[in-house]
Parts: structure tokens; C-alpha cells; sequence
């Protein structure tokens, strides 16, 4: 069984590929122009950032690429497609021949190329709207040999394909489209615009699923396009009407050829790769590690930061605990200053975060106060503040300032005081 | 150079435009030169602006009726330099439907010749060379693909210059096939040419394949004669293109006759790019996103855009038919990449025959002809009519045709060609020429 893929991924710049509108307005048609609306007269002008985003991603897929880069015109009647032609690439893609790894297979990478996304249709009963403002928008597209063989692959390429996107700053929020072929056996079918991971291993295992029966059967395969229905969890087959035929590529003339320049690029942030080294050395889980870190740059800075000076399983509680929080983004010094509560035996908790984040807490060192002498002291904080005591039962957040003004005082953990404060309010005071 | 002081005193010579536009109106009605007039232009050289070329506010729809109603919502870059300038905007004028055409009769509003109103103006800028004849201070906007300016400069007796490609801005311009397309000039002078080029070109950041090199103006002291093209010549014309040769010989130019046989694949190279090109240019009329309106929204798309694109003329029709044959993936191998490998090849060699020297031709196998005339002649009989012109609108070299004779009182025009980027020295060829010839005109607005 073989599985390939085209992924189209959105890039993340500001003004659409061929004009200077904004890519991030909502309001339908409010982001559009002569250029990317294919007025006559209008001519498109490449935006180099797409093009920059689009050669960091080559390279980060081990792609070649050639020396220049050029854009034809592909042409079929839709009324998303303004000019009735996309511009997108054929001969000089932006790379080609590159691979990604996973753990236990190299997946080769056919083609990367640039093209404008078409404008968005929306049906209604009777009646068909077009919104322009996704007419013209930068879009990747990554095609991948067939060398899926499963569906724990598909996942992981996918996994691990967001994740290079998201460490070279390419916007993942937005789903991923991808175009499906499977061929169980010689046949390849193709399904066509699933999006979503969640849709991709649905689709998929339902086609391997009906391919192999029908070879079970002793059925024919057809080789044709189908089309992924969301809510039968089914693939259906969809006229496709247009074929390379048709299409009838020529260059683009507006454009001219872009020199690629040589240059050194950065080398790619692969968080897979770094959580198993780390797994390896300090002997813990990289599953573990790969979830903190795949699509967290913050929290694989931390990772990276303090592995070795704590152990390991600390810095992966703390950071599971701020992850949780929505916390993580705090300096090195912070953090250093969290794995210091924790190593001291205190749990973790909203409070401390936001205590060590605004710099008011208190530095717990080791806390060798009894349990005696906090209740005691609970007992004249409380009598001190009455309105806190009535208080409380509304908004529990009003006991806090006994919390910290008695672990203050006493150099105590806050936790321990917590607890402490929950038993004393449990047997009753009273006033 | 004479003639540059006589545009400056052109400038300051203040026009009356009520008088101007009351004898334009009265004429237009009789060679139907002008789509729209502006009747509120008031002060400023007046400049034309071939149909093609966006004006914003004004109908602007290449000399068809898809585009019927269609208003820019901007102007073409050079139209925009020119207003700038102060040049007055008078208005459109006619063409071949999108520019498909040789003798401005594949359009609605068919330009008739100053010189005799039977005959063709040309094509496909039809309607501008009939204004830059008719007005004595006058300049035309125009564009040519394969020849547009050449041949109704030759048929109307004015000065066309082509410029090299990429050095007049194309943002604005309705495309017949861009890899081709050029806005020029047309006008009675060599030096209003040039006053004008000096406005338009240059680097547009809305135009990735505009560029800002430096013009040249490298003299040739010789004339290359390329026999091929004379193939198709008529007797008449190849007699007094014999008298031209000598008068230049006279003047100190070295004449040489070459043979060069690979020139014949130019009309089929051009024709299957420009064919493939603007077969994908006219996608984008299918009726209700500019110009002609089709109400019916209840039909399904595919039967309202096969509707919608019933209104292109026969030779849009026949030009969407063949490109779109000549790229299909079965064929292109063939046909569209082939003719880019001739386009190429072509460009190389021409180059080589230019190194010192200037290529020159008649601009056309034969003076105007009637329009009934033209209008029986088969595509390919019209097509070959582009045989001395295409060359160098292949290879994108700077090309002027100046008129140098007339037979029967119509004119006859010649045409130079340079390597690219040295423009100046066509501009500087005309203008020595014009100062021991003297241009004839019919009508002087």
C-alpha cells in the first residue's frame, strides 16, 4: 500500500502573493483590487516574502533547488478563479527531490512550489457566493512521493511536517489541505481537499479499507478522483472534469524568472530529533518530550536550557504545569526559579506561576516550620482580617492573602500553608 | 537635433480645443477613428490612447463588445505619465478586437484611411494612426503585438515606433499576449516620438517585466537586406524600396543583401505564442465580473460563461480555439514549445546580423487596401501580411516605420530595426531622414 501526498500549506505573509492586500481581513471582499480580482489591465508582481518562506521550507525538506525560479499559468473555468487561471509553478519549482525523515522511514519529497489560492465559495440552497479575499493568498504546496505505507505514518509525516512549519514560522493555525493517493494496488486513486489531521486518517483508512476489499473481491480498482464526505466518514467519486490536457500550461509572461541566490540557510529546528537526543541521555520518554515541544518553541527553549542542570522529570512537570496554565512564556530566570519550588517539594500551582511571573513571590527555600506554628499563625491572620473570613465561601481566591501573607511570614511552602489553612477552616474557628 | 525645438514650441503653442474637438467630431463621424471623445479635455498637447490601454473612467474595452461598458477603475501607467505631463487626453481609439488583426476591420468601429476612405487604416492600431495623421500637433498612444504600429504607420503615412521590450510599463494594458506586447508611439515626427518615449518608459513598480536600462543610440553605418522578406513584396513598393536603398547609399550607408531562410518560422512561432498567450488572457471574460453584464444568474456557471464568450468576434473566437489546441499537453511539445525554442533561435541570430548594422525593410508587402478588400482575404492570407513585421516583434527589437514614398497617393512606409536597448538611434535615423524627405498629410486638424 502507498500512500502520497499534496499538502498546501498557507503562508504567513502579510499582503497576498501577487498584490499588496491585507491576507487577514474577515469581512468577505473587503481585501481585494484589480490585481488579485484579474481586472484587465492589472499584471501581478511577485511578493518576495513568499518567496523567502517558501525556499526556508525547500531547505528545511533537504529540497534542490534550482538557480531560478519561474510561474505558469493554469487554466480552468470556476468562479473562484478570477482570472481563470492560477498562476502556479511546473518547470522551475521552487525545490525538488528532497525528503523527511521519521523515526523509522524516509519519505521523499517530490516538489515544493508557489501558487495563489483561488477565492472562496460558499453555497447556499439557491445560490452561490464568492468571497475574493482568499483570492490570490500564498499557498505552498509540498508533494511527497508515495512512500506512506500506513496509517501511523500518515500521522507522524503529518505531525512532523507541522512541526518543521511551525519552527520556520509558517502559520499552522490555519488546517492543512491536503490531496490524498492511495493505491493499494496498481490503481491510484486520488481524494481530493481533506482537511484536518483527524480527516486525513479518516479518509485514508476508509479508502485502504474499501481498495482492499474490492482486491479481496477480486475487483477492479478505478483510478480516479473521490472526494471525502466529513459526516458519512465515506469517500465518494467526483467528476473531475479538467486533465493535464486542459489545463494547458504555458508561462506565466507577467512574471519574469526570480534568480534563486545562493545562501547559507539557517538550519532547521527539528523537534522531533532534539527530544530523542534528550530521551536518549537522560533515559525518559520522547513521546513524552515530542508533545511538550513539537509545536512549542517556548517550552523546547526551556527544555533546552535547563536540561542537565535539574532532573529531568522536573523540568518536565514544570513544564506540563505551565503548559496547562497557559503560562509558558516566562524567562529562563523564572523557570530556573519554578524548578526550585518544585525541587523543593511544592507542588506547582496556578498561584505560585502567577506569583513567580509578577515577582511577588517568596523565595521558598527549605521550609522547616511545623504545622503548629503555621496554624497558629493562620489563627491571627484570620482574626486580623474577619471581612476575608466572610468573604471566602463566595470567592475562595480571598483566602490566597492568608496563603501568602502566612508562608511569607514563616518562610513557608505555600502549599503546605494551603493545606494547613483547609484543615483549620474544616474543624471551625471561632471568632 | 531640429526637431526636438519644434516640440517645445508645440508645447507652448496653446490649443483651441472647442475648435479641435468641434472638426475631430465632424471627421470621426467620416473615418471613425475615435470610440470616445473627451469632450471636457481643455488644455495640453492632446495625446490618444489606443482602446486597449485603461483609462480611468472610460470606456476601455479593446475594441470589443465583451467589454462593452467596462469603466478602469485606473489608468495605464503611460497614459498616467502622460496626463502628469500636462498632455491633454482627447480619447480612445479604434482597433482589431483585442488587437487580432491587420487592417482594424475585426472590431465594430472600423477606422477608415486619411488618405482614402475605401481603403483600411491598418491593424491592428487602426484608430491611432489615423489621429496621429489627421492632427498636425498630435500624439498617439499605441501598442503592438506583431506588427500593430508598423502597418497602419505604413498604411497612414506616419512615424510608428515600436520600443524595445520592457521598457514602456504594459500595467493598464488589455493583453493580447504578453511575452509580445509593447506600447508605442505614432505621430507626424521623429521628435514628438521621442518627446513622448522620454515620458513613458522606465521602470513601473506595477510591471515586473519593465525594466530601467539605459537607452542607447549607437549609429550603424550599415543597412542589412534580408532577401526572404522581400518574397512577398509587391513590384511597386519593391521598386521604390530600390529608390530608398540607393538614397541611402548615397548618404554613406553600406547596403547589404543577406539571405537568411530560418526568418520564414517566424509567422508560426508568433502566431502559436501569441495564439497560446491570449487564448489564456480571454479566460477571464466570462461575463459578470467586468464590462458586458450577463443577468441570467440562474443558469449554472459552465452554460453562462459558454454564453457569455458567444460575444468575442470570429477572429477572438478562431485565436481562443487554436492557443488553447497549441498548449494541450498532447501537442505542446510540438507546437507552443517549439515556437519558443524558434523565438529564441530567431533572437539570437537577428542579434548577430545587428551587431553593426540596421535591419530594414518595407513595413508591408503592399499599400492600404480596400476595406471590402481586406475583409475577403482568408486568416492566412491576412496572417502572411505580418511577415516583415513579426520578426522583430518576436524578438522584442526596437522597430520604427517612417513613411518614404507614395504610390498613388497613398503612402508607403519602411521599416528599421536595431538590437535591443538602442533606441535612440532609430529615433535619430528618422530624424535625419525626415530633414531631406517631406511627410504628406490629408487632413490637418
Amino acid at each position: 500500500m502507498k500512500i502520497g501526498l499534496e499538502v498546501h500549506v498557507a503562508l504567513p505573509t502579510k499582503s497576498k502573493l501577487f498584490c499588496a492586500c491585507s491576507t487577514t481581513s474577515e469581512e468577505p471582499n473587503s481585501s481585494i483590487c484589480p490585481i488579485c480580482l484579474g481586472f484587465p489591465g492589472s499584471k501581478p508582481m511577485l511578493n518576495k516574502a513568499a518567496l523567502e518562506y517558501s525556499l526556508d521550507v525547500a531547505s528545511a525538506l533537504k529540497c534542490v533547488s534550482k538557480n531560478r525560479t519561474s510561474f505558469v499559468r493554469k487554466v480552468y473555468f470556476y468562479p473562484d478563479l478570477p482570472k481563470s487561471y492560477q498562476i502556479t509553478q511546473l518547470h522551475d519549482a521552487i525545490g525538488v527531490d528532497g525528503h523527511l525523515d521519521l523515526e523509522k522511514k524516509r519519505v521523499r519529497i517530490r516538489r515544493i512550489q508557489l501558487e495563489e489560492d483561488p477565492a472562496k465559495i460558499i453555497r447556499e440552497d439557491n445560490y452561490t457566493l464568492v468571497d475574493f479575499n482568499r483570492s490570490g493568498l500564498p499557498l505552498l504546496e509540498i508533494v511527497t512521493e508515495p512512500d506512506i505505507a500506513s496509517e501511523d505514518e500518515l500521522r507522524e509525516f503529518l505531525n512532523e511536517l507541522r512541526s518543521i512549519l511551525y519552527y520556520l514560522g509558517v502559520d499552522i493555525e490555519k488546517e492543512l489541505k491536503v490531496d490524498l493517493n492511495i493505491s493499494v494496488s496498481d490503481a491510484r486513486v486520488e481524494v481530493k481537499n481533506v482537511t484536518g489531521i483527524r480527516n486525513l486518517v479518516d479518509a485514508a483508512r476508509y479508502e485502504i479499507k474499501r481498495q482492499e476489499e474490492l482486491v479481496s473481491k477480486k475487483q477492479k480498482i478505478v483510478a480516479e478522483t473521490r472526494s471525502y464526505n466529513e459526516k458519512s466518514l465515506k469517500t465518494d467519486a467526483s467528476r473531475e472534469k479538467e486533465s493535464d490536457e486542459e489545463y494547458g500550461f504555458i508561462y506565466e509572461p507577467d512574471l519574469t524568472f526570480y534568480k534563486i541566490e545562493e545562501k547559507e540557510r539557517e538550519e532547521p529546528i527539528i523537534a522531533s530529533r532534539i527530544a530523542e537526543a534528550i530521551s536518549k541521555k537522560y533515559g525518559c520518554s520522547k513521546k513524552t518530550l515530542l508533545e511538550l515541544v513539537q509545536f512549542d518553541s517556548k517550552a523546547l527553549e526551556l527544555l533546552q536550557h535547563s536540561q542537565g542542570k535539574w532532573p529531568i522529570q522536573s523540568i518536565i512537570n514544570v513544564i506540563e504545569v505551565l503548559k496547562r496554565y497557559e503560562s509558558i512564556k516566562l524567562s529562563n530566570e523564572k523557570f530556573t526559579e519554578l524548578l526550585e519550588i518544585s525541587k523543593s517539594g511544592h507542588q506547582i500551582t496556578d498561584q505560585i506561576i502567577k506569583n513567580v511571573t509578577s515577582g511577588s513571590h517568596v523565595k521558598v527555600t527549605v521550609s522547616d516550620v511545623s504545622s503548629e506554628e503555621i496554624d497558629e499563625e493562620i489563627g491571627k491572620m484570620i482574626a486580623a482580617n474577619p471581612k476575608i473570613m466572610l468573604e471566602h465561601e463566595k470567592n475562595p481566591k480571598a483566602l490566597n492573602f492568608i496563603v501568602g501573607a502566612v508562608a511569607k511570614k514563616l518562610n513557608a511552602s505555600p502549599r503546605l500553608v494551603s493545606e494547613r489553612l483547609g484543615l483549620v477552616l474544616k474543624k471551625g474557628f471561632k471568632n | 537635433m531640429g526637431g526636438a525645438k519644434d516640440s517645445k514650441k508645440q508645447k507652448i503653442e496653446k490649443v483651441n480645443y472647442p475648435k479641435l474637438l468641434r472638426e475631430l467630431s465632424k471627421l470621426n463621424d467620416e473615418l471613425r477613428f475615435f470610440t470616445v471623445i473627451n469632450e471636457n479635455v481643455s488644455e495640453g498637447v492632446p495625446f490618444s490612447v489606443k482602446d486597449n490601454l485603461c483609462v480611468k473612467g472610460f470606456e476601455s474595452r479593446a475594441g470589443s463588445k465583451i467589454l462593452k461598458g467596462y469603466l478602469p477603475p485606473f489608468s495605464a501607467t503611460s497614459v498616467e505619465r502622460m496626463m502628469n505631463k500636462g498632455f491633454g487626453f482627447l480619447g480612445k481609439t479604434a482597433m482589431d478586437e483585442f488587437g487580432f488583426g491587420s487592417f482594424g476591420v475585426n472590431t465594430d468601429v472600423v477606422a477608415k484611411n486619411p488618405f482614402d476612405d475605401k481603403c483600411v487604416a491598418g491593424g491592428s492600431s487602426s484608430g491611432a494612426a489615423v489621429a496621429a495623421s489627421v492632427m498636425k500637433n498630435h500624439v498617439a498612444i499605441a501598442e503592438s503585438t506583431g506588427g500593430s504600429i508598423s502597418n497602419p504607420a505604413s498604411f497612414c503615412g506616419v512615424v510608428g515606433f515600436t520600443p524595445t521590450y520592457g521598457l514602456v510599463s504594459r500595467y493598464g494594458l488589455i493583453d493580447y499576449a504578453n511575452s509580445l506586447d509593447k506600447i508605442g508611439i505614432m505621430a507626424r515626427s521623429s521628435s514628438m516620438v521621442r518627446e513622448t518615449f522620454e515620458i513613458i518608459k522606465g521602470r513601473d513598480g506595477y510591471d515586473s517585466t519593465c525594466v530601467d536600462k539605459k537607452v542607447s543610440a549607437l549609429k550603424k553605418k550599415k543597412i542589412v537586406v534580408i532577401d526572404q522578406l522581400m518574397n512577398g513584396v509587391s513590384e511597386e513598393i519593391k521598386s521604390t524600396f530600390q529608390v530608398l536603398l540607393a538614397r541611402l547609399e548615397n548618404q554613406g550607408y553600406a547596403i547589404n543583401h543577406v539571405s537568411f531562410d530560418f526568418i520564414d518560422k517566424a509567422i508560426p512561432a508568433y502566431y502559436i505564442i501569441s495564439m497560446s498567450e491570449a487564448s489564456t488572457n480571454l479566460a477571464k471574460y466570462d461575463g459578470y465580473k467586468y464590462g458586458m453584464q450577463y443577468g441570467d444568474f440562474t443558469k449554472k456557471y459552465n452554460e453562462f460563461f459558454t454564453n457569455a464568450r458567444e460575444s468575442f468576434g470570429t477572429e477572438a473566437k478562431r485565436r481562443i480555439v487554436l492557443g488553447t489546441f497549441v498548449r494541450g499537453a498532447s501537442v505542446k511539445d510540438k507546437y507552443y514549445t517549439k515556437a519558443l525554442k524558434v523565438r529564441t533561435a530567431l533572437t539570437n541570430k537577428l542579434a548577430g546580423l545587428m551587431k553593426d548594422s540596421f535591419i530594414l525593410s518595407p513595413t508591408m508587402p503592399i499599400t492600404a487596401p480596400k476595406i471590402e478588400e481586406a475583409r475577403k482575404l482568408s486568416p492566412l492570407q491576412t496572417y502572411a501580411m505580418d511577415a516583415l513585421t513579426i520578426p522583430p516583434n518576436l524578438s522584442g527589437f526596437p522597430h520604427v516605420s517612417f513613411p518614404y514614398a507614395y504610390i498613388k497617393g497613398m503612402p508607403v512606409g519602411a521599416q528599421l530595426v536595431t538590437s535591443h536597448f538602442n533606441d535612440y538611434a532609430l529615433l535619430d535615423f528618422v530624424s535625419e531622414w525626415e530633414k531631406s524627405f517631406e511627410y504628406q498629410f490629408k487632413h490637418n486638424l
